[in-house]
C-alpha cells in the first residue's frame, strides 16, 4: 500500500512537470508544424531567470515567477520574429526549422553557461518541508508542483476553448489556409503561440529546477522525455499530450521502483517504439490519409 | 569534361595533397588534427547518405559511430583480438545496430524519426554511464562491461609504434584514417551516382510515386541504414584505436551537433558538401581554440545562420554563384556576337 502511494505521488509529480513542457511542444507543433528543439534551453532559461529574480533582485516568489514567465514568453516571441518567421513556407521547412531551433537552443544554453557558470546552483524558490500520508513522506514542493501544473493546464484549456486567441490557434491548427481566408491574422497568432509556449516552458523550468538543481544542461533530459510523451500522444494533440504526460510519469515512477532508475529512460524508449510500431501517429493521433 | 570525371579528378588531386601533407607539416599536432578531420569527415559523408540523399532525418549517426567504437574496443579487450581484426567486427556490429534503428523508424516520418533516433542515442548514453555492475576484475579494481563513466581502455592499438617507431607513429593513424575516408567517399559516390542513389532520391522526393513504380521503401531504407553504418562503425573503430580510450563522451550532444553543423554548413546532399563542411568547421574550431566557451555558441549560430540564409550550404551557394557567372558570361557572349 505504502509503495503504491509512493509510486503514485512521484508519478504525479513527474507527470505534472512533463505535462507543461509537453503541452508547449504540442502547441507549437499543432499550429506551425515546428518541432521546437530549443525547448530544453527554454526550461533552463526559466530556472535561471527565477534564480536571478529571487536571489539577485530579491523579489518575492510570485513576482519572481511572473517575471520568469514573461522572460520565457519574450524569448519565444523573439525566436519566432527573428528566425522561424523567415523560414515559413520555404522548401524543406519542417527539417530546416528543427535544425534552426537546435542552433537557438545551443546559443541560449551556451549563453546561460557563460553568465552563470557550469556548476550546479540550488534553486532558491524550492519549498522545504512536507507531511506524512500514512507512512509516506510527501514533500510540499511536490504538492505545489502538481497543483500549479493543474492550475496552468486549466487556464490553458480555458484560453484555448473560450478566448478569441484560443479559437484562432485551434482554427490554424486545423487548417491554416482556411483560417487565413476567414481573416485570422496568422502571423500574429503564431507569435502568440510562441509567447504562450515560451511562458509555459519557463514555468515548467522553475518546477524542474526545484527538484533537480540549476545547471546549463538541466533541460536536455526532460526535453527528450517530453518529446517521447508527445510522440506517444501524437504530435500536436494538446489534450492527448496531457493524458500521456501523466500516464508516462506514472509509468516512469513504476519502472524506477521495480527495475531501478537506470532503466527508466530506456523502458520509456521501448514503450514509445512499441506504440509507434502499432500506431505510427501516436496513441491519440489521427491517421492522415495522403492523397496523390 | 563530364561531372563524374571532374569529381574523380578533383578527388585524386585532393588525395595526392593529403598523402604528401604529413611530410611537409611542422609538428605532430596538425597531423593529429587532420587525422581527427578524416574521422569526422568519414562519419559526415555517411550521415549525408542517410539525411541528405535519402532524406531520413536520423540523429543516430554518433550512436552508430560509438557502437562501432565500443564493439571494436570490447572485442579487443574481452576477446583479446588484435585491433586490426576487431575493426571489421566493430563495423559489422554497427551495421546490425543501425539496422535495428532503421527498423524502429521504418514507419515514421520527418520529425518523428529525429526524435526517436535522438532518444535512442540518449538511451545508449544513459545505459553506459549508469553501468556500475562488475564484469571483470582488473587487479583489485572492478571493471564494468561498458566501462561506465571512465570508458574502456587497454584494449590494444594498431601497433604503429612498433612498426614505424615513435617518430612516425602519428603517420600510421593519419594514413589509416585517410584510407577509411577515401573508401567511404568512393563508396558514397558510387551509391549516389548509381541506380541505388536514384532510388533514394526518388523515395525522398516523392515517396508515393516511387513506391507505385515498385521502389520498395523497406528495402532501400534498410539498405541506406546498413551501408552508411559500415563506414561509420569503421570510423568509430579507428577512433577507438587512435585515442586508446573509448568513452561515453562520443555520445554527448556536442559532437553530434558539431557533425550536424558540418553537414549543414557544407551542403546537405551535395557530393562535396560533407568534406567542405568538415573542413570549414574544423578550421573554425581551431580558430576558437583559445575561446572554448564560445565554441558551442558558434556551432549553434552557424546552424541557425546557414539554414536561414544558405540552406544549401557552402557548396550549394558556390554552385549558385557559378551558375550566375556562367549565365552572365553567355549573355555577354550573346551581345558581343550580335554587335558583330
Amino acid at each position: 500500500m505504502d509503495t503504491t502511494t509512493q509510486i503514485i505521488i512521484s508519478g504525479l509529480t513527474l507527470g505534472a512537470m512533463y505535462a507543461i513542457s509537453t503541452v508547449s511542444l504540442s502547441l507549437i507543433w499543432g499550429a506551425l508544424n515546428v518541432l521546437n528543439m530549443a525547448q530544453g534551453a527554454l526550461l533552463t532559461l526559466g530556472g535561471y531567470a527565477a534564480y536571478t529574480a529571487s536571489a539577485a533582485l530579491g523579489l518575492n516568489a510570485p513576482l519572481a515567477i511572473l517575471l520568469t514567465v514573461a522572460a520565457g514568453g519574450l524569448f519565444g516571441v523573439a525566436m519566432y520574429a527573428l528566425v522561424v518567421r523567415h523560414m515559413l513556407d520555404r522548401e524543406g521547412f519542417e527539417v530546416n526549422v528543427i535544425i534552426a531551433t537546435i542552433g537557438i537552443g545551443m546559443v541560449l544554453e551556451a549563453g546561460l553557461q557563460k553568465l552563470y557558470g557550469a556548476y550546479p546552483i540550488r534553486q532558491p524558490l524550492t519549498v522545504e518541508g512536507g507531511f506524512f500520508l500514512g507512512n509516506v513522506y510527501v514533500p510540499y514542493n511536490s504538492v505545489i508542483i502538481v497543483l500549479t501544473s493543474a492550475a496552468l493546464m486549466l487556464v490553458l484549456a480555458a484560453v484555448l476553448a473560450r478566448t478569441r486567441m484560443g479559437r484562432a490557434i485551434r482554427a490554424i491548427s486545423q487548417n491554416r489556409d482556411a483560417a487565413r481566408l476567414m481573416g485570422v491574422p496568422v502571423e500574429l497568432v503564431y507569435a502568440q503561440v510562441f509567447a504562450l509556449a515560451g511562458g509555459l516552458s519557463a514555468a515548467s523550468g522553475i518546477m524542474l529546477s526545484t527538484i533537480t538543481t540549476l545547471a546549463p544542461t538541466m533541460g536536455y533530459d526532460p526535453m527528450l522525455k517530453a518529446f517521447i510523451i508527445c510522440v506517444v500522444a501524437g504530435l500536436g494533440n494538446v489534450m492527448g499530450a496531457l493524458y500521456a504526460a501523466f500516464l508516462l510519469g506514472l509509468f516512469e515512477s513504476t519502472v524506477q521502483f521495480a527495475l531501478g532508475v537506470r532503466f527508466a529512460f530506456i523502458s520509456m524508449l521501448v514503450l514509445v517504439i512499441a506504440v509507434l510500431i502499432w500506431r505510427p501517429y501516436g496513441l491519440f493521433g489521427r491517421t492522415r490519409v495522403t492523397k496523390l | 569534361m563530364s561531372a563524374t570525371r571532374r569529381n574523380v579528378l578533383a578527388g585524386l588531386v585532393l588525395l595526392a595533397i593529403a598523402i604528401a601533407l604529413p611530410f611537409v607539416l611542422p609538428g605532430r599536432y596538425l597531423i593529429g588534427q587532420l587525422t581527427l578531420f578524416f574521422i569526422w569527415a568519414t562519419v559526415v559523408t555517411q550521415w549525408n547518405l542517410v539525411f541528405g540523399v535519402a532524406g531520413i532525418f536520423s540523429l543516430a549517426q554518433m550512436a552508430i559511430f560509438a557502437f562501432g567504437g565500443y564493439a571494436t574496443a570490447m572485442v579487443g579487450l574481452y576477446g583479446g583480438w588484435n585491433l586490426w581484426l576487431a575493426l571489421p567486427v566493430g563495423a559489422l556490429a554497427a551495421v546490425v545496430f543501425s539496422l535495428v534503428v532503421g527498423l524502429a523508424c521504418l514507419r515514421l516520418k520527418g520529425p518523428y524519426v529525429a526524435l526517436l533516433t535522438l532518444a535512442i542515442a540518449q538511451g545508449m548514453y544513459l545505459l553506459i554511464i549508469t553501468d556500475t555492475a562488475c564484469f571483470s576484475m582488473e587487479g583489485v579494481t572492478c571493471r564494468n562491461f561498458t566501462g561506465g563513466t571512465r570508458g574502456l581502455a587497454k584494449y590494444g592499438d594498431f601497433g604503429f609504434r612498433e612498426w614505424l617507431g615513435y617518430k612516425y607513429m602519428a603517420f600510421g593513424d593519419y594514413y589509416l584514417a585517410l584510407g577509411v575516408l577515401v573508401l567511404a567517399t568512393a563508396f558514397s559516390m558510387f551509391l549516389m551516382f548509381g541506380p541505388i542513389g536514384a532510388a533514394f532520391q526518388a523515395l525522398r522526393d516523392s515517396p508515393e510515386y516511387a513506391t507505385a513504380r515498385g521502389v520498395s521503401r523497406f528495402k532501400f531504407q534498410m539498405l541506406v541504414f546498413a551501408s552508411s553504418a559500415f563506414f561509420t562503425g569503421l570510423a568509430g573503430g579507428v577512433f577507438a584505436g587512435y585515442y586508446k580510450v573509448m568513452g561515453a563522451n562520443t555520445l554527448y550532444l556536442s559532437p553530434l551537433l558539431f557533425l550536424l553543423a558540418m553537414m549543414v554548413v557544407g551542403g546537405l546532399g551535395r557530393t562535396w558538401g560533407p568534406l567542405v563542411g568538415a573542413a570549414a568547421l574544423m578550421l573554425a574550431d581551431e580558430g576558437l581554440k583559445d575561446f572554448p566557451e564560445y565554441r558551442f555558441m558558434g556551432i549553434g549560430a552557424a546552424l541557425v545562420l546557414f539554414v536561414m540564409l544558405w540552406p544549401r550550404g557552402i557548396v550549394g551557394a558556390a554552385e549558385a554563384i557559378g551558375a550566375q557567372l556562367q549565365k552572365r558570361r553567355s549573355e555577354l557572349g550573346g551581345t558581343s556576337t550580335r554587335q558583330h
